[in-house]
């Protein structure tokens, strides 16, 4: 799949360098006992590296395998520091105390000069998801209405990403444009004004902070539509859930299965062929329950001094077996 | 009321009204003294208000000007996707100070929101639709932001690069941290109404204390006419004066006002000390007014009561009663007046009762002499009829004598009785009272009457009040009284008529009535007819009325008449129940 490197010039004349440690800061904070073993992220690093300390939701290091089937690693150890939030890992490449940091949306494109940037395919898919409460089919499908993706695509996530009204993505499935999202607000507004008052005030829960400036203009969008949103503190699941969802496999049956389960819908124990899989989605979707808005890459960022090509692999899987560093962190 | 109390009233009233007129004089203009001090005050904190204002809209307007010529206004005004540039607006107005800005493109799209900043991509018409902006001015504005409407103190930029156009509207809440700014005097406070809604709404009301509902219609009036207007809200010490100014967003339209409150409490406690000062000095005025009045019309007022002492006791019949004259003034003149009034009154009577005792002798002379000679000459015929016979007729002679005798016997019976009137009119014994029921006594008199009243043709009917009462009287003289009446009505007709005898209750006493349909009275013999021999008639010794008058006055009762020639004529006793 596509990946985006923008190099130095002078890296192709260079030779890898043995050793030094990388530093890597990822949002999410793991408060599992032991490091996991799966997913993509830390358990990627499995095959070149060895866990050799984990402090449970703060860091962990992972030392270079000598005897790694693939070759021991340029660098000497992969130190990664978790629950850093995506404007302070921005800071901290700039100050280099970072190598490698994930990038949101709006820091991809505004990069400081010489920033590598590593973006999978999309390998995310953000929908929104009503809860029981929310009865009345005209106040979903008016919401699935209102909200103008385009704007959301275009500025918010800076057109990294892909409108689709697909839980999978087209590169995995390859009938996502069959589920075309549409936008009418005259639409949405009939249909809202339709429903019964007390239906027309819904709280939207949102999961990660990195979506609230989405779910702010979901809102937004809705109370255009005469559907007053408020959004919900984060702990609170709200009436509808603005969700992210990565997708563990490049395999649509598993993918989907994998998606159902993270949204908490019921797949069929089987999908043997691509019509059963699409059907299944179909089915998924009726009824406006779940609403997919987009699906996303993951994207990263690393240092100039970070060099081997890189870093993640089209479904985003770390590669840092290749990854060196040289000359010096500013 | 006494003339004295009158005196005293009247003085004492004129010292109270004197006193208000000064306290209700004194409050006008210690309440316009007020007011001019308190419009003096509302005037110092709109002119403070407005100063805060043109420095909030300076640096509203500085800060807006310093973004609009900062590269990064040039360089999203320039770029050909300024859409990476939607979280700009909230650095930029957190950087110079400002809460609210919004960085608007040519089109009147919103590049970047920093109080709302989901709303990238919504449209702001009214800055395209203005055109030309008031650069370097700042202006209010109604902002939308997630929570609501809010009212802020805003200005425009306008950067331009080639054909591309950036919008920097920037600004400031007008909120309670704006009030807050404002330096107060006690007793006054500042509030901001913000016209967010369509309706007056209580809770757009920012700044300290109640009355926000209160508030309503003057800040209706004040945003429907565009103008200050003033009103005082509440009342006594609670009360509050209201200034209220239009605050007008750039197209005229009223989108607040300001309310700058004063405590009317100040003046309520002054007139309140006023009128405690005044009630004071006017209950001291009072009873000073009252000590000196009652010594004045006390020596004004003493002349006068002997004046009206002497003057009830002349009434009273003592006409030789005189006035003390202590003063050479109006009141010394009445009273030697007076007592020059009560000598000549004493001697007019002197001169009257020696009058009227020469005319009473005078008329007892004559009517005695009328009586008496009717007998005497009977008497002279008989015996000169006896001698005449004794000496021309002696054979006749003892019959003659015989009835001679018979004739002088019964003149001289006829002198006697005479006589007999008289002395009964001269010795009219004391009444014996008891109680006396009058219907009863004048049934009975009634009846004795009956035959001499059919014999006379006169008709006889008695109108007897029931609720009579039983009245204390002698049972003797009264009946006495009321045969003489009845006699007197049976002379009055002697052509026949109707005689008729009334009781009626009179409150606790008596009204007797006798009534006749006989020729009637003349006024002049009304005056005169309880004169002792007065009679109208040719027979008669005038004793009768006299008689009853005297009775009705022994038993303290009253006796009047009633008539006109050819209308009968109605006595009147009325008594009291003096003993009951």
């Amino acid at each position: 799949m596509i990946i985006v490197a923008l190099a130095g010039s002078a890296e192709a004349a260079t030779r890898p360098r043995y050793g030094g440690v990388l530093r890597v800061e990822i949002r999410e904070s793991m408060e599992s006992v032991d490091p996991p073993d799966s997913g993509t992220g830390l358990a990627d690093l499995m095959g070149g590296f060895a866990i050799t300390r984990w402090e449970a939701g703060r860091r962990a290091i992972y030392a270079a395998d000598n005897n790694a089937p693939g070759g021991r690693p340029f660098v000497d150890a992969v130190e990664v520091q978790m629950g850093r939030a995506l404007r302070d890992q921005s800071i901290d490449l700039e100050v280099g105390k970072a190598d490698v940091i994930e990038l949101g949306a709006g820091e991809s494109r505004r990069g400081a000069a010489g920033r590598k940037m590593w973006m999978s395919a999309p390998v995310r898919t953000v929908a929104l998801v009503f809860g029981p409460r929310v009865e009345d089919a005209r106040i979903r499908e008016g919401l699935a209405l209102a909200v103008d993706r385009a704007a959301i695509l275009n500025v918010l996530l800076q057109r990294q990403g892909e409108i689709s009204g697909a839980l999978l993505p087209q590169w995995i499935s390859g009938y996502a444009f069959l589920f075309q999202p549409a936008a009418d607000l005259g639409k949405a507004r009939t249909m809202i004004a339709a429903a019964p008052p007390g239906a027309r005030s819904l709280s939207l829960g949102v999961e990660d902070a990195s979506l609230r400036a989405m779910a702010d203009r979901v809102a937004l969008n809705a109370r255009d539509a005469g559907l007053t949103v408020t959004t919900a503190p984060q702990a609170n699941p709200g009436d509808v859930r603005l969700v992210e969802v990565e997708i563990a496999s490049s395999d649509p049956a598993r993918a989907l299965a994998g998606i159902a389960a993270a949204l908490g819908l019921i797949a069929p124990a089987r999908m043997e062929n691509a019509e059963a899989v699409y059907n299944a989605e179909r089915a998924m979707l009726e009824g406006f329950r779940v609403v997919p808005l987009f699906h996303l890459p993951d994207v990263y960022g690393a240092g100039p001094w970070v060099r081997g090509g890189a870093g993640i692999s089209p479904l985003g899987q770390w590669k840092f077996e290749n990854l060196w560093l040289e000359g010096d962190r500013p | 009321m006494t003339f004295r109390t009158r005196l005293l009233l009247i003085f004492t009233l004129a010292v109270i009204a004197s006193a208000g007129v000064v306290e209700l004089l004194v409050q006008k203009a210690t309440g316009r003294e007020f007011e001019r001090m308190d419009a003096a005050r509302s005037d110092a904190l709109v002119t403070q208000f407005r100063k805060e204002f043109d420095r909030r809209s300076q640096e509203v307007v500085r800060a807006v000007e310093g973004i609009g010529g900062s590269d990064n206004a040039l360089n999203i005004a320039i770029s050909p996707d300024p859409t990476s540039f939607y979280g700009e607006a909230g650095a930029l107005a957190a950087a110079h100070g400002l809460d609210l800005l919004e960085l608007v493109a040519g089109d009147g799209a919103i590049v970047s929101s920093a109080e709302w900043p989901a709303r990238f991509g919504y449209r702001e018409d009214w800055l395209v639709d203005h055109g030309d902006w008031m650069e370097g001015r700042a202006f209010l504005r109604r902002a939308e932001l997630p929570d609501g409407v809010t009212l802020a103190l805003a200005a425009v930029s306008t950067v331009t690069a080639g054909d591309r156009k950036l919008f920097v509207v920037g600004g400031q809440q007008l909120d309670q941290a704006f009030l807050s700014s404002l330096v107060l005097p006690d007793g006054m406070r500042a509030l901001l109404y913000r016209s967010l809604e369509p309706k007056f709404a209580a809770a757009q009301m920012l700044g300290p204390g109640p009355r926000s509902a209160e508030l309503q219609e003057l800040v209706e009036d004040t945003l429907a006419r565009k103008r200050e207007r003033y009103r005082i809200v509440g009342a006594g010490a609670d009360a509050e004066s209201f200034h209220a100014l239009p605050l007008a967003g750039y197209d005229g339209a009223a989108l607040g006002a300001l309310l700058i409150g004063s405590s009317r409490r100040g003046l309520a406690e002054l007139e309140s000390q006023q009128l405690r000062y005044g009630i004071s000095v006017a209950a001291f005025g009072i009873l000073m007014s009252v000590a000196l009045g009652a010594w004045a019309t006390a020596r004004v007022t003493r002349p006068v009561e002997r004046l009206a002492r002497s003057a009830t006791a002349v009434a009273a019949g003592n006409w030789d009663t005189t006035v003390e004259v202590t003063s050479g003034d109006e009141i010394g003149r009445l009273a030697l007046a007076f007592n020059r009034m009560t000598g000549e009154l004493m001697a007019q009577r002197e001169r009257l009762v020696q009058a009227e005792r020469v005319a009473a002798w005078r008329e007892l002379a004559r009517r005695l002499a009328h009586e008496l000679k009717n007998p005497l000459f009977p008497l002279q015929i008989t015996v000169e009829n006896m001698q005449r016979a004794r000496s021309q007729y002696p054979e006749q002679f003892d019959e003659v004598f015989r009835e001679g005798t018979q004739t002088l016997l019964a003149e001289l019976g006829n002198l006697k009785q005479i006589v007999a009137r008289f002395s009964d009119f001269a010795r009219m014994p004391a009444p014996e009272m008891q109680p006396v029921d009058f219907n009863r006594l004048i049934s009975e008199i009634m009846k004795l009457f009956e035959a001499q009243l059919a014999q006379a043709g006169i008709a006889a009917r008695e109108e007897l009040d029931p609720a009579a009462p039983t009245v204390m009287a002698d049972p003797e003289q009264m009946t006495r009284a009321l045969r003489n009446l009845i006699l007197n009505a049976i002379d009055a007709m002697p052509r026949g008529g109707t005689l008729t005898v009334r009781t009626r209750r009179l409150g606790l006493g008596l009204r007797l009535e006798v009534s006749d349909t006989g020729q009637g009275l003349t006024p002049e013999e009304c005056g005169r007819l309880f004169t002792p021999y007065y009679t109208t008639k040719t027979h008669g010794t005038g004793l009768g009325l006299a008689i009853v008058q005297s009775v009705v006055s022994d038993h303290h009762g009253r006796i009047s008449v009633a008539g006109a020639p050819g209308k009968g004529a109605t006595f009147q006793i009325d008594l009291s129940d003096r003993t009951g």
